[in-house]
């Protein structure tokens, strides 16, 4: 646009016309310009047109497409709605399962604490059970241990008993409690020329009959087999019994019977036997020594003695008078004793047999009462004799003063000053029973059990009573049992003793 | 009269002592040492008594009593001995022996009054 300048108003309208000119142009021009964008507009509208109307088929297709959709989707809805309702159904029944699930859910959980807990107990047995399989596996193999060692224990015991049942030097056999042996050793097949295999399961008494120093056989029934068998109880022999080998010669033997208890039942016995030849030599040489030493001593002894007890007569002064009373009376006593030695070394060679004649008991103890009454008065003791009438038992005289003679001797020596003795014989059943009964020293009862046994002297009374071998009771045990009698005593220290002896009439 | 008594003891000293004893007692004693003395000196002259010992050298007592049993001699015996043992008092009981002693046992004492039983 031009400038507005000074002009006149002509000019000015000629200029304003122009202007307008121009402007109308202008709007001309735009106006076209605005036609030609109006074209294109429209063209543009016709294409848009044209656009839309494709668009609007297009769009009916689609309609048509998603009425055809919609129906579906209507048919599909419907489907929904009946999947939802079945699947309300669903979740209705699935909510019942839910709720039964936790129902069960709980149940399970309970469940599971409770075998949390029995987890747990049984947790606690399983190490128990684990601590005690190890302790009985400890045990186990310790018991095995000492199951070995026992059985190697055992196998060399065994085996060093068979060594000692073979080296032993004493014949043993084993019997069944019928006798029948089981079992014999090597010196049995060494003493008696029988060997194990001929022995084995046959009767003892009729592989080894027995015979008594006569020679007559013992009967089975006298055996010690028998009696131990019988009586359950140990036993040796007494006496002397003989074997008969297998060759027919006899030889003497010391036989021991004990019986074989498996728990408490008896199961046989068991028999051992030694063979005595050796000490039956040694024996009867020593009573041989002893015997003829004592015929030594006795022959010039008696002499004295007869010399001695004769000069006692002689009219002498009362001071020579009592020298030769106690020269008497000790020589006497020598005598004694070297005759009490004889008759054990008889006795010990069982060489003693009684016999046996009707004897007037009333007269044998005054017999023996008489003998001692120097002692009796010497020792200041009472003396009290009771014996019942009409007492004439069969039996050894000799012997039965023997044995009075150092019972009533005994009760003098071992009797204090003031004290008194009873002599008594009465009749007990079949038996004729002596009682001696003194008021002595009596023997410790600790010793008691030692009286029988030779050179045993009690220990109160060595020192006070002087003089004593103790062979007397010795002596006095082994007549007894020669006589077929028992002798037994009762004694309190201090008090007194009483010996009863008891024997056949 | 005085009695007779003829003593058949081996033991010297024994028989002496007896021999002594007896002959103060008023016994005429006559001493045999052994058995045959014994038989040689009853032959001779039968005494009132016989003590007779056992265990003698050369003869011995049973041989003296079989002698008088045989020859029939009328003579009391006493055995004397020192033998206890039954078979022995057995055997002299068996010949007509009257008492039997066992000289150990007994105190002449004791011997006197058997003695004086066969001296009355």
């Amino acid at each position: 646009m031009s400038k507005p300048r000074r002009t006149t108003a002509s000019d000015t309208l000629a200029i304003k016309l122009k202007v307008l000119a121009r402007e109308k142009e202008e709007v001309r021009r735009k106006l076209v310009i605005s036609a030609k964008e109006k074209e294109n507009v429209r063209r543009k509208l016709m294409v848009t047109a044209k656009k839309l109307r494709l668009k609007a088929s297009q769009l009916a297709v689609t309609a048509k497409e998603k009425e055809h959709v919609r129906r579906k989707l209507v048919v599909t809805a419907k489907e929904k709605e009946s999947i939802r309702r079945t699947l309300v159904v669903t979740a209705k029944e699935k909510e019942n399962v839910r709720r039964k699930l936790m129902v069960t859910a709980k149940k399970l959980h309970d469940k599971a604490a409770q075998l949390a807990v029995t987890a747990k107990e049984k947790e606690v047995v399983r190490r128990t059970l684990v601590e005690t399989a190890k302790k009985l596996k400890i045990s186990h193999e310790t018991l095995e241990k000492k199951v070995l060692e026992r059985t190697k224990y055992c196998e060399e015991l065994m085996a060093k008993d068979e060594a000692i049942l073979a080296s032993i030097g004493d014949g043993l056999i084993a019997t069944d409690k019928s006798g029948r042996i089981l079992l014999v050793n090597k010196a049995f097949e060494r003493l008696l020329g029988w060997k194990e295999t001929e022995a084995r399961g046959r009767f003892l008494s009729k592989i080894l009959p027995m015979f008594d120093a006569n020679g007559t056989i013992i009967s089975e029934a006298q055996s010690l087999v028998t009696k131990v068998l019988k009586e359950r109880s140990m036993t040796t022999s007494t006496g002397t019994i003989f074997y008969k080998r297998k060759d027919g010669t006899l030889f003497p033997v010391a036989i021991t019977v004990a019986p074989i208890f498996i728990g408490k039942e008896l199961m046989g016995a068991v028999k051992v036997f030694r063979d005595i030849t050796k000490e039956k030599e040694i024996d009867k040489a020593r009573s041989e020594f002893m015997a003829i030493a004592s015929h030594q001593l006795r022959t010039p002894l008696t002499a004295i003695r007869w010399a001695l007890s004769s000069l006692k007569r002689e009219n002498l002064p009362e001071e020579l008078k009592s020298m030769l009373h106690t020269a008497h009376e000790t020589s006497t006593q020598m005598a004694v004793t070297i005759r009490r030695m004889l008759m054990i070394s008889y006795l010990e060679e069982s060489a003693t047999e009684p016999e046996m004649t009707q004897v007037d008991l009333k007269a044998v103890l005054e017999k023996v009462v008489r003998l001692h009454d120097a002692h009796r008065q010497r020792n200041g003791l009472e003396i009290e004799v009771l014996c019942s009438e009409n007492l004439l038992p069969e039996t050894d005289e000799q012997l039965l003063i023997e044995i009075l003679d150092n019972l009533l001797s005994n009760a003098y020596k071992y009797t204090p000053r003031g004290g008194n003795v009873k002599l008594r014989a009465t009749l007990q059943g079949e038996m004729i029973r002596i009682d001696v009964a003194d008021t002595g020293y009596g023997i410790p009862k600790e010793e008691q059990r030692k009286i029988p046994k030779k050179f045993f002297r009690a220990s109160n009374i060595a020192s006070p009573a002087a003089s004593g071998t103790g062979i007397g009771l010795y002596m006095v045990y082994n007549i007894v049992r020669l006589i077929g009698g028992t002798i037994s005593f009762v004694s309190v220290e201090n008090k007194g003793t009483t010996f009863t002896l008891l024997f056949p009439s | 009269m005085i009695k007779h008594v003829l003593i058949a003891e081996d033991d010297a000293i024994l028989a002496d002592m007896m021999g002594k004893i007896l002959s103060k007692k008023n016994v005429r004693v006559t001493i045999a040492y052994n058995g045959q003395e014994a038989i040689d000196a009853l032959e001779k002259e039968l005494p009132d008594l016989l003590l007779l010992d056992v265990l003698m050298p050369v003869l011995d007592g049973h041989a003296v009593l079989d002698a008088i049993q045989k020859k029939k001699m009328d003579c009391p015996v006493i055995v004397m001995s020192n033998l206890s043992d039954k078979m022995t008092k057995n055997k002299c009981r068996q010949m007509h022996v009257q008492d039997y002693f066992v000289k150990n046992d007994i105190d002449d004492e004791e011997l006197w009054p058997a003695i004086q039983k066969y001296l009355r």
